[in-house]
Formats: structure tokens, sequence, C-alpha cells
């Protein structure tokens, strides 16, 4: 029986026609419908036991106690540690990207050596290591010549590099400015010595001013904890939270009262608030008193009108919260955690003193024991020893950059980064290409948080000392990088220098050893806290006598620099998971959106949507005008963290950095560098 | 029609957040982000095509200087008991029949006509513009919660259903009752990781979850309740102008219309 | 050089002005297929839809053709089932035109969903509950009638007519045309009535929603006769297009007119609900949820002319100029009135589509503004130049027209 072209066209079309009648065709279609989600370039997921492993992630400025969530041995997300009483449970917006920073584009995938304008080669660690050494060899022993600058306020890594430098001679380490560095200058000036702290879950009112406590200022996630905790949902408050400053900002919208105060009448408002208080009975034992009362006099309900723009009923309302409150705590501080000046932290300090809450609502805390025997501290800050470089007074030919970015975040950053450009050998260790590991000359990647141990003694703002300490997440680092402080204890070494330890590890347990902590129990997520030592201060009367307040005109409105946590800070540019954080009246597109409020807006002459340039020294900025009914009479509130010139793909080229048009000014008395309260001209492009 | 009727479930998960508390950090957004698997995008800053299942909106009450105030409103996906979107939907790749009340979306089966957009007053459902892609490498830091969705499909906040599932696991293999779960033991990323609490999340029918009582509290509204959708999201806040301006009062101008609970 | 193709008896402009013609409509056509692959192969990121307007351009066009297209069903349900026998003069454009709209539209959907290679998944996973869903079952099966409708048409073309197959194939199908019509009445009345409902159903959008019989029946009916008053007029206006292009008489005045008269009819019916409609939703909806009518404009863009335009200028007043035999039996009045008539009823589609989901509803939202891009409109325009392609070809090889002959002796 054969099969002719008839028959085999028959049963062709019949199979066809018949097929067509089951469900074959169609589940197939619709399975290949289905499988339509699996193209190739779609990615797939991680496949193992999901686990979550205790870390201490200093992504934000405080770090936060978290936990990472792995998946089969990779960090995948991050929550919070409900065990450790800091954070408790809580995650600042940047750490909770932290995962995903591992794979940043942004990473230093190996070490660089920088061989053109913007051209780095890949080297191999030895070569590097090997170049460092040789470096610093030859400049060994000439005091001046090897400076290092250190972003990182609370690790153990301080130590090692300034015992580094004192072991080879030189005296020049330098802190990035910090709230911290200011808040002890200010302590000194009140007679006291130490780091001050803030209680503020034992408060029942606590008064911000300036300091956006519970966005970006000190332990953010313990102070909105704190905040949370006397904030019930469906019942009543117990505390009271009043923001003073510049912008209504994340403290003040979920503040009782926002009390609108421009940059540079800070100190004008505390002292015109002390005024109020001391005619309204409150005293003080404090030696200065009388000199401080007679200060406080000139600072009349008028004068801090014309000053601030604020009514005396809001004074006065204000006094009456005071006063009705049992525990009140008042913290000040810049709205974007540096640059103001000692005085401001006194004349806000002034008043816990004039409240009696020193030792109890304003802590101090003790000296906390070295590991590294050589270890000093530093008593300037980078932007004065980088001005100092501009002038030729210091003229280092090696710098070391640790955890920090001068060339993005310090006022007049173009020139700073001028300035950093000039020094013969700058060597950068960082996670990150950032603006100033890409002005290097060599770059050593450090590893992500997650990938390294690293501690944190008594971040900013806590109110008793407190160490946190971590280890690695994972067991290899995702980019070719070693820990920083074992790259410079090796160096140490190979110069014939003992520091006394071989790695960073080391060094801490050492630290946890001295403070009388369990290092293995800090690394499963605890915490150590001691006790807040005693003493007195006085209410800085001198010191405050030459608060100046510094005039305005029409043509020029104050700055004030707005920090968002989430849009990341000076040493790490928005993490590419909080990139929907950032409002449409932040940044749009390539611009940076201002913000004033419409009767500023009107006197300079400006209007919504208004692109405009802001310029102050040599610096200028690009932006739009967005009209925010929040922001002080004559201010303009720019948002920090954008305009960055390195990074990733996400960031570069967003918006205008606004270090570019602060201004460094000296602050009567206290010999600090400051500029908050910079002031810029306006004009329509 | 399937419109204006109101599915009851015995577990209804829902969420109470407390605008008094949010600061409008964002990290409730990171967290849904990082949760579901949505690729970062090279301009966020076009909100037009972002995807964000969690969106914080900045509320104000339009007064100046010390009267100035503002709110930040986190906005997941509403759950409606009455949707708008789920009846509209050709292919059915979105549905609310599964007990808790949790407005699936079935990535597979939607063909991307966006009717459930139109649908959805609270702008929670979002459409997937370009496929996720990833920075080189950063696809190792996926979650294991979610398949990531390919462009052309409606995608929207689940409550992170897989949490949902995974404690109706845990509660079986520890012997407890996975239909009853106890408070707490199932919380989406964004009520894990508010620094502050202000989002609450339980079974509203559930006396013995804390929500129960916050969603009937003397502050609690949802959005747009006169539209009858029936949100499974309430919100809570001791200052009118922010009640206020969770519905329409044009037509009446007052405030606080008589609540309705499911 | 192709005389042998043409309709018996008819003449055609040269074939190289023909070819000319064609070469200059399908430039649109090409630039806009462009667009349509571009859009295939990277998504409809390139458009200028974005997360608030997820309906836009394409489905305002969507909807108008739709509309439009409807002087075929209605016409055919005349002309076969009430057996209007004068309708026969223009019975064939109305059915090319027709398939033209309707092919046209599916095909912008096929761009319009996110996921082509489901579109199939409205007949695999049906939501019974979905008015989409009716749309797509009515609007595929329709357009399947109209393939039906128009092969006959093809067929008696004058060379393929020579087949004998082919020639009583043609033959025995027009003889069951009256059951075609009736099916395409019967499928395009729900279609019609279902793209009423997909914008009346939905609840979150108030420029829109209606409630209970507001819905059912309500705006079924106002969609179908918006639609049936103003497809057989749009017919009427594209037959007078192409005579004033080609020179040539095509339809004679009279059974334009009537055309006139039945779309004039419906329209007064449908502006007469239509107002109750507007006025019942302004008063009673509107308040019920807290909203007022003020609140549905915003600006110029979304002014209260748009409303006033649609269902004054473009309804109140074509329907009472068709309606008044004065006026109709006015050529130029005729024309107006349905220029107007036809913009009225594409007006109504935008305002449903865009203006519905442009305004916040949010108290804490803004009103957004929607342009289309460039993706768009090319792949719109590719719809038109595909309908003037086949219209083109239509007119210059088949039998459209049967008074063509003995007006144009």
């Amino acid at each position: 029986m054969g099969l002719d072209r008839r028959g085999f066209v028959k049963i062709v079309v019949g199979g066809v026609a018949g097929t067509l009648f089951t469900p074959v065709i169609w589940q197939s279609l619709d399975d290949v419908s289905i499988w339509s989600q699996n193209w190739p370039w779609i990615p797939r997921l991680n496949k193992g036991e999901v686990k979550a492993k205790a870390a201490l992630s200093k992504l934000c400025p405080a770090g936060c106690a978290v936990k990472v969530k792995t998946v089969g041995g990779l960090p995948f997300a991050v929550v919070g540690n409900t065990a450790n009483p800091m954070s408790k449970g809580g995650v600042c917006p940047v750490c909770a990207a932290g995962a995903q920073l591992m794979y940043s584009p942004a990473r230093v995938k190996s070490p660089l050596k920088k061989v053109g304008e913007g051209k780095f080669e890949a080297i191999k660690w030895e070569d590097a290591e090997a170049l460092l050494v040789e470096k610093l060899t030859a400049l060994k022993g000439q005091n001046g010549k090897i400076a290092a600058i250190n972003g990182d306020e609370t690790g153990s890594a301080g130590e090692v590099i300034s015992g580094l430098l004192a072991g080879l001679g030189n005296s020049g380490y330098y802190m990035m400015p910090g709230e911290k560095f200011v808040a002890e200058k200010g302590v000194k000036l009140m007679g006291g010595s130490g780091q001050p702290g803030f209680d503020i879950a034992g408060a029942d009112l606590v008064l911000m001013i300036g300091a956006d406590a519970l966005d970006s200022w000190g332990t953010t996630v313990a102070n909105q904890k704190a905040f949370a905790a006397t904030r019930p949902t469906g019942a009543a408050a117990t505390a009271k939270f009043v923001y003073a400053g510049p912008v209504l900002n994340h403290s003040a919208a979920v503040s009782d009262k926002f009390l609108p105060v421009p940059p540079q009448a800070t100190a004008a408002f505390a002292l015109g608030l002390a005024n109020l208080l001391i005619n309204a009975g409150a005293v003080s034992s404090a030696s200065d008193f009388a000199e401080y009362k007679a200060l406080a006099a000139k600072y009349t309900v008028e004068e801090v009108e014309k000053a601030t723009g604020l009514k005396a009923e809001s004074m006065k309302a204000l006094v009456d919260l005071i006063k009705a409150a049992k525990s009140p705590v008042v913290i000040a501080g810049a709205s974007f955690g540096q640059g103001a000046g000692a005085l401001d932290f006194v004349a806000g300090a002034s008043l816990n003193v004039l409240l009696g809450r020193v030792g109890s609502g304003m802590t101090l805390l003790p000296a906390a024991p070295k590991a590294v025997a050589g270890a000093t501290s530093s008593d300037k800050d980078a932007a004065s020893f980088l001005a100092e470089v501009a002038t030729g007074k210091a003229a280092p030919g090696a710098l070391i950059v640790y955890e920090a970015n001068p060339a993005y975040a310090l006022p007049q950053a173009d020139d700073m980064a001028k300035t950093l450009g000039n020094i013969a050998f700058k060597v950068s260790f960082s996670t990150y290409m950032d603006e100033t590991a890409a002005l290097c000359d060599l770059i050593l990647p450090a590893p992500h948080p997650y990938e390294r141990f690293d501690d944190a003694l008594n971040p900013y703002g806590v109110a008793k000392p407190t160490y946190l300490a971590g280890k690695p997440v994972v067991k290899k680092p995702v980019q070719d990088c070693k820990d920083p402080v074992d790259v410079l204890l090796g160096a140490a070494s190979k110069l014939g220098l003992s520091l006394g330890f071989d790695t960073y590890a080391d060094v801490i347990q050492a630290k946890a050893k001295a403070l009388g902590a369990d290092f293995d129990a800090l690394a499963a997520g605890g915490i150590w806290t001691g006790e807040a030592k005693g003493g007195s201060l006085n209410l800085g009367a001198s010191a405050l006598a030459k608060v100046a307040v510094a005039k305005t005109d029409d043509k020029t409105l104050a700055v004030a620099p707005v920090s968002n946590q989430a849009n990341g800070s000076a040493t790490l540019a928005t993490p590419p998971a909080n990139l929907l954080t950032v409002r449409e009246t932040e940044l749009s597109g390539k611009d940076l959106i201002v913000q004033m409020n419409a009767a500023t807006a009107k006197k300079a002459g400006v209007a919504e949507g208004n692109k405009v340039k802001l310029s102050a020294g040599k610096g200028e900025l690009k932006a739009r005008v967005h009209l925010n009914e929040g922001v002080a009479p004559g201010t303009v509130a720019v948002l920090l963290g954008f305009g960055r010139s390195a990074w990733d793909e996400f960031t570069k080229g967003k918006g205008d950095n606004v270090y570019k048009i602060l201004t460094v000014s000296d602050e009567a008395g206290t010999g600090l560098k400051v500029w908050a309260g910079s002031t810029v001209t306006v004009a329509k492009v | 029609m399937a419109h204006g009727a109101t599915k009851e479930f015995k577990v209804t998960w829902g969420m109470v957040i407390d605008l008094d508390k949010c600061t409008g950090c964002g990290a409730c957004m990171t967290a849904c982000q990082v949760e579901n698997n949505i690729a970062p995008m090279v301009d966020a800053s076009n909100k037009m095509r972002t995807l964000s299942w969690m969106l914080v909106f900045e509320l104000s009450n339009k007064k100046s200087g010390a009267e100035a105030e503002v709110a930040y409103l986190p906005r997941p996906c509403m759950q409606c008991g009455n949707p708008a979107c789920v009846p509209v939907c050709p292919v059915i790749a979105t549905e609310k029949n599964e007990e808790g009340g949790i407005v699936s979306q079935v990535y597979p089966r939607c063909i991307g006509c966006r009717y459930c957009m139109a649908a959805c007053p609270y702008h929670a459902r979002y459409f997937n513009w370009e496929d996720p892609i990833f920075p080189k490498g950063m696809e190792k830091a996926l979650s294991p919660s979610t398949s990531a969705r390919p462009r052309g499909v409606v995608e929207k906040c689940n409550f992170c259903h897989t949490r949902f599932m995974q404690a109706k696991d845990k509660a079986r293999q520890d012997g407890g009752n996975p239909e009853g779960l106890a408070d707490g033991a199932y919380m989406p990323a964004c009520a894990e990781i508010c620094p502050t609490g202000a989002i609450s999340f339980g079974d509203v029918k559930n006396k013995e979850h804390k929500v129960f009582d916050l969603a009937q509290g003397k502050d609690a509204f949802r959005l747009l309740e006169k539209l009858g959708l029936n949100p499974q999201v309430y919100y809570v806040s001791k200052r009118e102008w922010v009640r206020k301006l969770g519905d329409n009062y044009a037509a009446t101008g007052k405030p606080g219309a008589a609540k309705k609970h499911s | 050089m192709d005389r042998a193709l043409f309709p018996d008896g008819l003449e055609r402009c040269s074939f190289g002005k023909f070819v000319l013609w064609m070469g200059f409509v399908s430039a649109f056509f090409l630039f806009g297929l462009y667009a349509m692959l571009l859009i295939f192969a990277k998504g409809i990121v390139v458009t200028g839809l974005d997360n608030y307007f997820g309906f836009g351009l394409w489905i305002t066009f969507d909807l108008a053709v739709i509309a439009l297209g409807a002087g075929a069903f209605f016409t055919g349900f005349l002309k076969y089932i009430l057996k209007i026998d004068q309708l026969k003069n223009i019975i064939n454009l109305t059915v090319i035109v027709g398939f033209i709209c309707y092919s046209g539209a599916m095909l912008v959907l096929t761009m319009d969903i996110g996921q082509p290679i489901r579109a199939w998944f409205g007949y695999w996973h049906p939501n019974v509950h979905s008015m989409l869903t009716e749309v797509i079952f009515c609007i595929t099966c329709y357009c399947l009638v109209l393939v039906i409708e128009f092969v006959p048409l093809v067929l008696e073309q004058k060379q393929l007519n020579k087949i004998p197959f082919l020639h009583h194939l043609a033959h025995n199908m027009h003889v069951n045309m009256a059951l075609f019509a009736g099916i395409g009445a019967f499928l395009s009345t729900f279609h019609q009535g279902s793209l009423g409902g997909m914008y009346g159903v939905l609840i979150g959008r108030p420029y829109a929603f209606r409630e209970g019989f507001f819905i059912w029946p309500w705006t079924f009916f106002l969609f179908v006769l918006s639609a049936v008053g103003c497809g057989p007029i749009f017919t009427v206006l594209c037959c007078t297009l192409m005579e004033k292009m080609t020179g040539r008489k095509l339809v004679d005045f009279k059974t334009k007119a009537l055309m006139g008269k039945i779309a004039g009819t419906m329209l007064t019916v449908y502006i007469f609900f239509k107002i109750l409609d507007t006025y019942a939703w302004a008063n009673n909806y509107l308040p019920s949820i807290g909203m007022t009518f003020d609140q549905m404009f915003y600006g110029l863009v979304y002014g209260k002319w748009l409303m006033f335009t649609e269902i004054i200028l473009c309804g109140l007043v074509p329907a009472i100029m068709l309606i008044t035999p004065s006026i109709r039996n006015n050529p130029t009045l005729l024309y107006t009135a349905g220029i107007l008539d036809c913009i009225g009823v594409s007006l109504n589609r935008y305002l449903f589509t865009v203006q519905s989901i442009a305004m916040p509803i949010l108290p804490f939202d803004t009103w957004q503004i929607y342009a289309p891009n460039w993706a768009e409109w090319a792949t719109s325009g590719m719809i038109v130049a595909y309908g003037v392609l086949v219209m083109s070809l239509s007119y210059r090889y088949l039998p459209v027209f049967p008074q063509e002959r003995g007006m144009n002796k």
C-alpha cells in the first residue's frame, strides 16, 4: 500500500486541521507565552538557603547595625537588627540599599595607577603596595611631607592612620569636617571636654536647632526609634519635637512645630530663646550666668524677628512648651551635618545649661582607650588643611585619603579639587570611584562594609559611650580589594615600623578588649555601652559675645544645604536602589532643583521653573527654581549629594554640587573655618 | 457587572500608616525596590516612567512660614475590597481571590493593555516600560522572592506576597495555623524596614492584631473612601488638614464624611 | 497599462499618475511602518505614553475609527434587514470603510499592548466581567465578518469574476449577505456598547464613571447611538472626498441625503440622552463623591470648551442640521454638518480616554499633560495611509459604485 501525492496532501491537511481541534497547539502557544517571561536577558533568581547575618553597615555616616539577608551566600537585602538596642530593627534608606551597592558599577575593581589625565591602569596589589611604600619611604621623617585625610569619624582605622603618620615623623593627620569636631570645640569653649551626647529617648521635649536629627544628624535610626517610641500610633504622644531651622525638612515634617530660621541666624535664635527663658525665670548656677544674661538681653523679640523673621508669638509659644517640659533637650547643629561654627553649637548647648539639663539631656562622653599606642587626634579639619596647601603654608609630598571625598565635599569644591590635584602623590583608599579617587595617583580599592571588619566608636550624638563592630558577611569581596588598614599595616612593617598589629581585625579586637567589650558578641550584632562622664559646663558667654548675625541684602540669599540621607553622602553617591526616592521637586533630568519661598523668589526676581545660576566665591551652581513655603525667608535650600563628576551612569552629571558655592569664613574667636550660612547671588539664566 | 461587590475574606491583610510618624526618608521605597527586584533606572527623575510600587507622596498644607506643614504619605497598592482594576482586566491577569484579600498580578498572563492602570485612581499600577536590566553583576543581588518581569506587563505592590506564603509555610512547620497567623508573623518589606514604625501591618479583622484597633481609631481614614473602592490600607493622622487631603470635599466643603468600614 | 483590470466600462486615471499617488501615500505608510517596527523592537517606551497616560492617542484613534466605521454595520442592517433598497448605491463603500477602520484599529491594538505575543489571551483566558474582553471578541469577530463582506466585492473584479468558481462563490456569498449583515449588526452593537461600558465602569475615574443604570444600558447605548450617528455620514464624507479627487460622480445626492437623515436621526436621539446623562452626572454623581463639575476641567488643554464643543457645536448643531430637510438637502450644509458630527464623536472618545485619566483624583495630585509623540502620530498616520491605499486600489479595480457608470456618461 503506497502513499500517493493526493493521499499525502490529505494526511497533511487532515492532520493540521485535526491538531487544531486538540489542545496541543493552543497549550503550546500558551506555554510559549508564559515562557516569554524568560528571555535570556531577563535575569534569573539565585537559589539557595536564605540566611540573615549580622553586620555593621557603615554606609551612612553613623553606621547601622543590620542583618544582611543572603541567598546561597549572596547578600540581597538588608533588614534591621531587632536585637540591637541602638537600631532596634530600623534601617536607614542608604543601608537598605547596601546589598546592591556591592555590585555598584562605580566600584573600583582593582588597584589602579594613574597613567594620564583621567586615565588609569589596573595593576597588581603587590605593585600597588610597593609603590605606596616607595613614596612613603622617600618622605619618611620629613614632617609636613606626608599627610592623611580621614573621612571615618568612628572607626579605629583612624588610630592606625594617625599612628602610622606619627611613626613616619609626620603630624599631618586631618579629619573631614563633621559635627563631632565642631561640637568638641564648642564644649571646650564652655569650659568642658569630650564629645557631647544627647539623650533623645529620655526627653519629653526635643528642640532641634538646625540639626536634622530625624533624617541626617547623628545616629539617625536610633533618633528615629526614640522619636517613634514617643508616638504610639493611635494614642497620645509622650514627647514634643520642635524643629527650628532653614527648611521644613524631614525632621520638621513630623515635629509638632516648625520654626523657619535662616541658617545665619541660628545663634541669634538660640540666644533670643535664652532671653525669653531668663525673663520667664530661668536661672543657672553657671559661673558666667550674669554675663550670659546680659548678652541674651540684647536678643529681644524684635531683634530676633529682625534676624529670623519669626514673630513674637511663635517664640513665646516655644518658651511655654519648654517651660511645660520636664526633661527638655536642645540639639544644635548645621542642617547638613557640617560647616557650622562652634558658636552655633555653643548657643544651642547653652540652653541645655540654662535648663539644667547637662549630664542628663546633654551628656559628655569620656575619652576612650586607644588600641594603637601611637595614635593621635586631629586638631584641624581637612578644609583648613587644604586651605593651607592652597596658600603654600603646607606642602605635603604625599597624601593618604581614607574613606573621604574632599574633592567633592569641601566648600569651594572646585578649588579644593585643584589644590588636591597639585599634591605630588595622592593615594585613595576607596570602595568607589569617587571624585577624589579620580584625582589620585594610586587608587587602592577598599572592601564594601559587608566584605570587611570595621567598628564604630561613639557615633556622634549618642548619649552614652557606644561601640559597635562587625565582620564580613561574605567570604570573598566582589572586587579585587584589600582592607585599607591591612594594607597600611603591611606598609608600616615594610617601612620598619611596628604599630603592634598585622590586620584590622586584630586592631578591632584589641579595641574591644580595651573597652571591656566582647568582640564576638559585637560581631554577632551586639553593642557595648558605657557610662557618660560627669562634669559641668558653663554657658559659653565669653565665646557667644562674638556672635554676629551676618547681614544679607536683597541681592544675596543665604544657602541652606539640605541633606536627605537617602540621597547618599559625601562618600557615597545616591545608591542605585535609592534613585526613586529623589523627588521630582529635587531633580529633573540633569537639572538640580533649588527651593525658596515665594516672597524670596519675588525679591530675587525668579519664578517657579526658572533656570538660575547661584554663585559665590569662584563657584557657580546651575539649577531650576521650585517654590516651597517651607523655606526660611531670604534663604535658598539646595540639596546635597548631586553634581557628581565620577561614580556611575546613575549619578554622574545629575544636578549640581552645592559645595561648589559654599564659602569659607573664619569664625570670630574660635579659629574655625565655617561655611554654614554662606551667601550666594542668584541670577536668572 | 462585577462592580460594587466587596468580596469578604476571613483574613484581611491591611496596613495602617501613621502619617504623623513618617519622616519621608524613603527607606520603604528602597526596601520595596530591593525585595521586588525593580531594576534601577538611569533617569529616575522621570517619574512618569519609573516603577515605584511604594511611592511616598509629599502633602503640603499650602501655608507659609511658621504655619507651613508637610506630611509624607507612603502609597502602596490599596488592595481594594472592591478593586477598580480587577474586573476590567480582559485576561484575568489580576484577581482578588486569595484568603487575605491581596490583589494578585499574574505577570505571565498580563498582555500589557494598561486598562487596569486607567482604572486605578491611586496610580498604584505600573507598566514595565523596559526590560529589567541591572548593572553588570547586580543581578547577583536579586531577591529570591520575586521573578524579574519582562517589559510590557503591568506590575504592582502585592504586600510582598512571597512573605505571606513563607509565613504560612513556617506556621505549618511549627504546627501553627496558617490561616490565623500571629501578629507580626507576616510583614511586607516596607513595614519591616520603616525606621519610625509608621507602617503597621496585620489582619484588620483579627482583634489580636494591633491594626484591628488602629484601623478603627478616630483619626483613621482611607484614601478616596467616597469612591467606594474599600481599600485595605488605612492612614492615621491627628492633623485635620492631612485627613482632609484623603478624599475630595470640593462639593460639600466639609471633611470627615461618615466613615465606612469593611 | 492596467486597463484590463478596470471595472467594466469605467475610466480611471493614467497608470503613471496612479503610481505617483500610491507612492506619495506609501511614503507615509512606510514611515509609520518604521515606527511600528521600532515599537515592536523596543517596546512602547518609544511612545509618549507614561505612568499616568496608559491610554492616549492610539486608544482615542481606535475608538474614533471604530465609531466612524460604524456606517458598515448600520447601513448593512438597514439595507439587508430593513430592506431600504436605495442604500445599495453606497453599501459597498460602507463595507470598505468599515473594513479599513476595523482592521486598522486591530493593528493599532497589537502595537498598543505591551505583550503583542499574548494578544490572543483575550480568547484563551477571557474575563467575562471585562468590557474589554467583549470588545476584543466582537471586534475580531466583526472584522472577520467585514472580510466576508469585502470578499465578494473583490471577487467581482472583472478578471477574477471570469473564473467560474469565484463567480459562483461571490454570487452565493451575496445571496447570504443578509445573514452576515445580521451577525455584523449584532456584534457591532455589542462592542460599540462595550466600548462605552469600558469607560462607564471606571469607578476610579469620575469623568467617565456612571452608576448602575447609567452604565447599562445607558452608556452602552450612548456609544452605540453616537457611532451610528456618525458612521453613515462619515461614509458620505469619504465618498464626497473621492468624488472631488477623481472628478467623477459616484453616488447620487439623494442617497447621500438619506444617509445624512439616518445619521441625523440617530445623532438626535443620542444627543438628547447625552445631555440628560451629562446633567445627571454633574448634579448627582459628582457631588456624591465630593467633586464638582468645575473640578473636571483645567486650564485650556482640559477646559470646559472641549465639552461644549463636543455636545453643543459638534453634537446638537449637526443633529439639528441633519434632521432639518431643507438644510440636509443642501450639499454644502450636509457636508458641514457631517464634518461637525464626526469631530464631535471623535472628541467624545478623546475626552473619555484622555481627560478621564489626566484628572487628579487624589486631592494632593495634579493635572498631567499628555502629548503624543512622533511614534504615535506616525503609526496612526500609517493606518490612515493604509486606508487610503486600500481605498485607492478598490476604487481603481473594483466595481464599488453601482451608479458610477450611469452618472458619468
